[in-house]
């Protein structure tokens, strides 16, 4: 992948404890804009699954009147993800259990209001 | 009686997780306080879905409160929790008598050990024979144990009466015939004319309602969607009062599946529950049992937090309910 306008955020959220990787995502196609993962993570995979789950999320919040998604966070037994939009655009992060959420979150929310 | 109260509220207050709402709950229903009552059962078993002996204590309220169909609801989820659960066996035998339904009631008590059988039991048990007997003899209404009508028909009309009468051989029981004459209407209970099934199903018009009780506001909303995105309970209204549950329930379709997807991809293990945060509401999912999703949305102005234990507790109910249907 070629060097882009993410790169930096995308860095910047790899750095938190417990998180294995960050992308940028276009919603309408799943495909990844630009990544930061750790050896052995299926990124693109993995960003396409983030992305349909964010555009779900996004449709049924309209749906019921709930307004505009925010902040999306799908937890698991040993992790979960993390994803902000913006436009077509996700920002999404795969973290451990040890992960900060609080911090994640706030860093990821504030970075996908610059996502263009 | 209020002593006790006291004391049972302080022990659960001191430890919310514990088994004493039980005993909490059937001391305030016998002290009278259904209402009060009732919530405690209700939030006892959020916590602790499959306990048989606390579906008994919930049901004897919901008999004190003249709801028979949901007292039968819950001692039914009792015996399938456990099948030789004698309280259970021993409601539903009233319930089934207070119907005429005196083959069944007296199959249900004769399954009562003789070990638990109470003074009680025994006599109920009697009453029921004897009612038979009566009504093979002469087709009558029978009257029993001491032969004449009651004065006032407060054994009718509050249909639990008989809950207490359990323990007691005084019970005074009157059974009705399809061939009765009309003799004392008020006495008389009429005999079902729907059939009794082994376990019968939830009432399908109270689905839109299962969260009710576990959710805390106008403002939340919960809704129980199956694996094709197809409302299985609960309800969703929008702001202008329309009901959207069947449009959110397709949205939601394929949700379990994508997040599982994504899951194992990362090696992360199973999905325990979905949040998605929107400017005006917040709205976490979670897997339910048979593939289902379980969805709970509450107003933006809902701590997170709160949301993901009213998410606890409708998954609860929701399993609960499942067990039941399924």
């Amino acid at each position: 992948m070629t060097k882009t306008p993410y790169a930096e955020l995308l860095a910047m959220l790899s750095r938190h404890r417990g998180v294995v990787g960050s992308f940028v995502v276009s919603e309408r196609d799943g495909l990844a804009i630009d990544s930061n993962v750790q050896i052995g993570v299926q990124a693109e995979a993995v960003a396409a699954l983030a992305a349909s789950l964010h555009r779900k999320a996004r449709l049924a919040c309209g749906a019921a009147g709930c307004g505009v998604v925010t902040f999306l966070r799908l937890d698991a037994e040993k992790g979960g993800v993390l994803a902000a939009g913006r436009d077509d655009l996700v920002l999404v992060t795969i973290s451990e259990a040890r992960a900060n959420i609080g911090l994640l979150r706030v860093e990821m929310m504030r970075a996908a209001k610059a996502l263009t | 009686m209020p002593d006790e109260i006291r004391r049972l509220s302080d022990d659960l207050a001191r430890d919310p997780s514990s088994l004493v709402f039980m005993p909490l709950a059937d001391a305030l229903r016998r002290a009278g306080q259904l209402d009060v009552a009732l919530r405690v059962a209700l939030r006892g078993l959020d916590r602790h879905p499959y306990l048989p002996d606390a579906h008994d204590v919930l049901a004897r309220i919901h008999a004190d409160r003249g709801d028979l169909e949901r007292a039968s609801d819950e001692w039914e989820m009792a015996l399938r929790l456990d099948p030789a659960h004698a309280q259970a066996n021993l409601g539903l035998g009233f319930v089934e008598f207070r119907r005429g339904d005196l083959e069944s009631a007296e199959r249900r008590l004769s399954t009562v050990p003789l070990a638990e059988q109470t003074p009680g039991v025994a006599a109920a048990l009697a009453h029921v024979r004897s009612a038979l007997g009566a009504r093979c003899a002469n087709g009558i209404a029978a009257v029993v144990p001491n032969g004449s009508m009651p004065a006032e028909p407060a054994a009718v009309s509050r249909p639990m009466a008989w809950t207490e009468a359990i323990a007691s051989a005084e019970a005074v029981v009157v059974v009705p015939t399809p061939a009765a004459p009309p003799v004392a209407p008020a006495l008389t209970t009429p005999r079902s004319t729907r059939p009794v099934s082994e376990f019968p199903s939830p009432d399908p018009t109270r689905t839109k309602q299962l969260f009710d009780s576990a959710l805390e506001g106008s403002d939340q909303h919960a809704l129980l969607v199956d694996g094709d995105g197809l409302v299985l309970a609960g309800a969703y209204t929008d702001a202008g009062g329309n009901d959207v549950a069947e449009v959110i329930a397709a949205e939601l379709a394929g949700v379990s599946g994508e997040a599982e997807r994504a899951m194992r991809h990362l090696g992360l293990g199973a999905w325990t529950s979905l949040l998605v945060e929107a400017d005006d509401a917040v709205v976490a999912m979670t897997p339910a049992p048979n593939g289902s999703l379980l969805v709970v949305t509450a107003s933006r102005r809902t701590p997170v937090g709160l949301v993901r234990l009213l998410l606890d507790r409708a998954l609860a109910r929701a399993r609960d309910w499942l067990v039941r249907v399924s």
